[in-house]
């Protein structure tokens, strides 16, 4: 019988208590995939911010606009390298508890600000061409089931037109696909010259002004010259990293991830102390056991590492079988949560971390028992019976 | 029968400190659970009080047809003199009382991340304290009509850098004075800065323009009146509810957390459950022999039955009461704030009930129901012979 067997029959050998233990981790560590993978998922545009990409809006909040001219002048500041603009549509398909996040943006520039994003050249020049034409992000195709060539009518709780409609129908003329898949692309962009023609408040006014460094070390004195530049004048700028932007916004909801880490370590504490008791208790009733063990020539470290063994094994049964539910938990519920949570995927961090606190954890509860019997004196524990 | 199971509850019970390691973890276990529930409560509850404690049922809101959210909504100078002139509107020695108001998005500083966040500076008509019978002014006076003066909430004062009385804040090139200070009972409009509407018109290039009309309604058939009035009349394009209604809807979306916690908690309380069954089957081996003793000496099963499932809802049960003693500590009275439904802050306050309080007792019931059930039957079903051993 070599030292792996003796490991398995040892955790075996109370199957009503193995199997209450590996639930238990199986539960803390399905809690900490799902929720890791939220948590991502909210932080999602932190993380995949383009290093050299700023965003200028107006300073007294980012609802308010900016002039059109601004665009130019931004061009000019060294430094810069493609600069383009946007405005929010507040876009619905038929109810308007369908949100379809739609933005008029310039179809010129636009691509060269966001490199990140892909679009077949033909779709894109097709785009180009008609003014009615709207190109959808890759998720919204997937979820909408739309094609290229779909004709869409898409409503505005903000907008209407001339003639009193505040529904206006677009060509798909294409779809845009990130290159790193945690990208969002759940939104839709269209033509901001039909827009302003069509709709009736008018004015060259945009929301903002997305634009590219030449270099991500160049940020802090584009930010500078930007916002000095329309310094005191009636629409001041304020100028950030796209990274600071999506960070400021994910805090005006609250401190997701704070919570979430709160609740992912009470469960963790939980089965600490459950897990804990439970080896402390198995290696108790086993002193005996153990003094015989030491008696017939097993060194006091292969006890240890035995235990210490044995706790692990524990931690990593249950804890991958946690994981690997979370990972099929969240590909379940992804669809359902597309329209808040588009990002949702359980990624490689989150698997690797998870990995982390395994071993944290199976250290963890099999460190004090097994110290306890590497330490035990064999005649006391042969005594004691 | 009676006194038996007194007896075997006696003795478990007894008998707890000797399985104090056990049982404390149980009991911390279950401990957490319950405060994770009720953290989660106490958010969505809190956030719910504050938005239900906003609207009042004598007054009407309009915004524009479709527009769903004041931000969203926009309506002509017109628009305000013809609802004016509508049935069903309450007056005073000025005529009725309307509100035409309009509000803008500026930026706060949140003292909690240091990150800029929206707040609301919401122009309101002459006619808006008689709309708002909760608000009073606790600190300076009140803005002056026409002037850039603003009074600010005292909700804003506690979560945002920047608004005291006296500070000066500038937006665009205008500047603005903090004249004064007022308390809204704990309402979602002390989340607000306030000040006169033409201001707003005036320094914003909004022009005539408005996003809502409150109206004080006259009693409560008024505002089917109200409703009629605006159907039949081809110049108005206007969605009119209460106020009251209009808050509570945006209180919905906070249901989420509260299904949340409910969530959480129960993954959770299986993970506890299953510390539960542990230290409850430990505890019945260990006295095995004094069971069985008992049941050789005439003690019915039902006894050892009843007396290990006590034992483990007297665990889980003080759990749980611990479990929301923590959450009152750590959480009631917490003041924070998050995005409400007019893409601005509301300050709220984190508030742990009596009927929070309730559900986590439950819970915590369960899991010492189930967890002491299947242990409990063991206990019951022990041979007697095992008294006769050893």
């Amino acid at each position: 019988m070599n030292l792996l067997t003796l490991i398995r029959k040892n955790l075996t050998r109370n199957k009503l208590r193995l199997t209450l233990n590996c639930f238990a981790i199986f539960i803390a560590f399905m809690l900490f995939g799902s929720l890791g993978a939220i948590k991502n998922a909210f932080e999602s545009g932190v993380e995949v911010a383009a290093a050299d990409r700023l965003m200028v809006v107006n300073k007294i909040n980012f609802t308010q606009s900016l002039p059109l001219a601004y665009v130019n002048k931004i061009r000019s500041i060294e430094g810069v390298k493609h600069a383009s603009w946007a405005n929010w549509f507040g876009g619905y398909y038929q109810e308007p508890r369908n949100q379809l996040m739609t933005f008029a943006v310039d179809p010129e520039s636009y691509f060269l600000v966001y490199d990140d994003l892909t679009i077949p050249e033909q779709e894109l020049s097709n785009w180009l061409k008609d003014r009615q034409g709207i190109l959808i992000g890759e998720r919204i195709a997937t979820a909408r089931g739309w094609k290229v060539g779909d004709r869409i009518p898409v409503s505005s709780n903000i907008f209407s037109q001339e003639n009193g409609s505040s529904t206006w129908e677009f060509n798909i003329s294409g779809i845009f696909r990130p290159k790193n898949p945690q990208t969002d692309t759940s939104y839709t962009l269209i033509h901001y010259k039909y827009f302003m023609e069509t709709q009736i408040w008018g004015g060259d006014w945009i929301g903002w002004v997305p634009l590219n460094t030449e270099d991500p070390a160049l940020n802090e004195q584009v930010i500078k010259a930007i916002d000095s530049m329309f310094a005191n004048s009636a629409a001041e700028t304020e100028t950030a990293t796209e990274a600071q932007f999506s960070k400021a916004f994910i805090e005006q909801v609250g401190d997701i991830g704070f919570i979430i880490m709160s609740v992912v370590l009470s469960a963790f504490f939980t089965i600490l102390l459950i897990v804990g008791n439970s080896m402390w208790q198995s290696i108790r009733e086993r002193t005996n056991e153990i003094a015989v063990l030491k008696t017939i020539g097993f060194t006091a470290h292969k006890v240890f590492s035995m235990i210490l063994a044995e706790s692990f094994l524990l931690a990593f049964t249950g804890g991958l079988l946690g994981l690997l539910a979370a990972w099929a938990l969240v590909i379940a519920i992804a669809p359902l949560t597309q329209s808040f949570l588009p990002a949702l995927v359980m990624g490689k961090s989150v698997f690797f971390a998870g990995v982390v606190y395994i071993l944290v954890l199976g250290f963890i509860t099999g460190i004090l028992p097994a110290w306890q019997a590497m330490k035990l004196n064999t005649i006391d524990a042969l005594n004691r019976r | 029968m009676f006194a038996q199971i007194i007896a075997v509850i006696k003795m478990n019970l007894l008998s707890l400190p000797g399985r104090i390691g056990s049982s404390l973890t149980t009991l911390l276990a279950v401990a957490i659970v319950v405060t994770v529930l009720l953290a989660f409560m106490a958010m969505g509850e809190g956030f719910q009080k504050t938005m239900e404690g906003s609207g009042s049922d004598e007054v009407a809101i309009m915004l524009r047809g479709g527009s769903q959210a004041e931000l969203n909504s926009g309506l002509e100078g017109d628009t305000l003199n013809i609802v004016s002139v509508a049935p069903g509107i309450a007056k005073n020695e000025n005529g009725p009382i309307v509100s035409g108001e309009l509000y803008v998005v500026v930026d706060g500083t949140k003292r909690s991340s240091q990150t800029e966040a929206n707040l609301p500076l919401r122009g309101i008509g002459t006619a808006g304290f008689a709309l708002r019978e909760n608000i009073k002014l606790v600190e300076g006076r009140m803005f002056e009509p026409g002037k850039t003066e603003i009074i600010v909430g005292t909700s804003i004062l506690s979560q945002f850098d920047g608004f005291e009385l006296g500070k000066t804040l500038r937006f665009g090139t205008t500047e603005w004075t903090v004249v004064g200070v007022f308390d809204a009972g704990g309402s979602v409009f002390g989340s607000e800065l306030l000040t006169d509407v033409r201001a707003v018109q005036t320094q914003f290039n909004r022009g005539n323009s408005y996003q809502s009309i409150r109206v004080k309604l006259e009693d409560e058939k008024a505002l089917d009146k109200l409703k009629d009035y605006i159907a039949n009349e081809p110049r108005l394009n206007l969605d009119v509810n209460t106020e009251k209604a209009y808050y509570s809807e945006q209180s919905k979306d906070m249901a989420i957390l509260i299904n949340m916690g409910w969530g959480l908690a129960i993954f959770m309380a299986l993970g506890a459950l299953a510390g539960a069954l542990n230290t409850m089957y430990t505890s019945v081996e260990s006295k095995a022999v004094e069971i069985a003793t008992l049941r050789a000496i005439g003690y019915k099963t039902t006894a050892a039955f009843i007396g290990t499932l006590v034992e483990s809802l007297v665990i889980a049960v003080l759990g749980g009461i611990l479990g929301t003693l923590i959450a009152f500590l750590l959480f009631d009275g917490i003041s924070t704030s998050t995005m409400g439904g007019s893409f601005t802050q509301v300050v709220f306050d984190f508030n742990v009930s009596a009927n929070a309080f309730k559900n986590g007792i439950i819970l915590a019931f369960f899991i010492g129901l189930v967890g002491g059930f299947f242990p409990a039957l063991r206990a019951a079903r022990l041979p007697v012979v095992l008294a006769f051993r050893s």
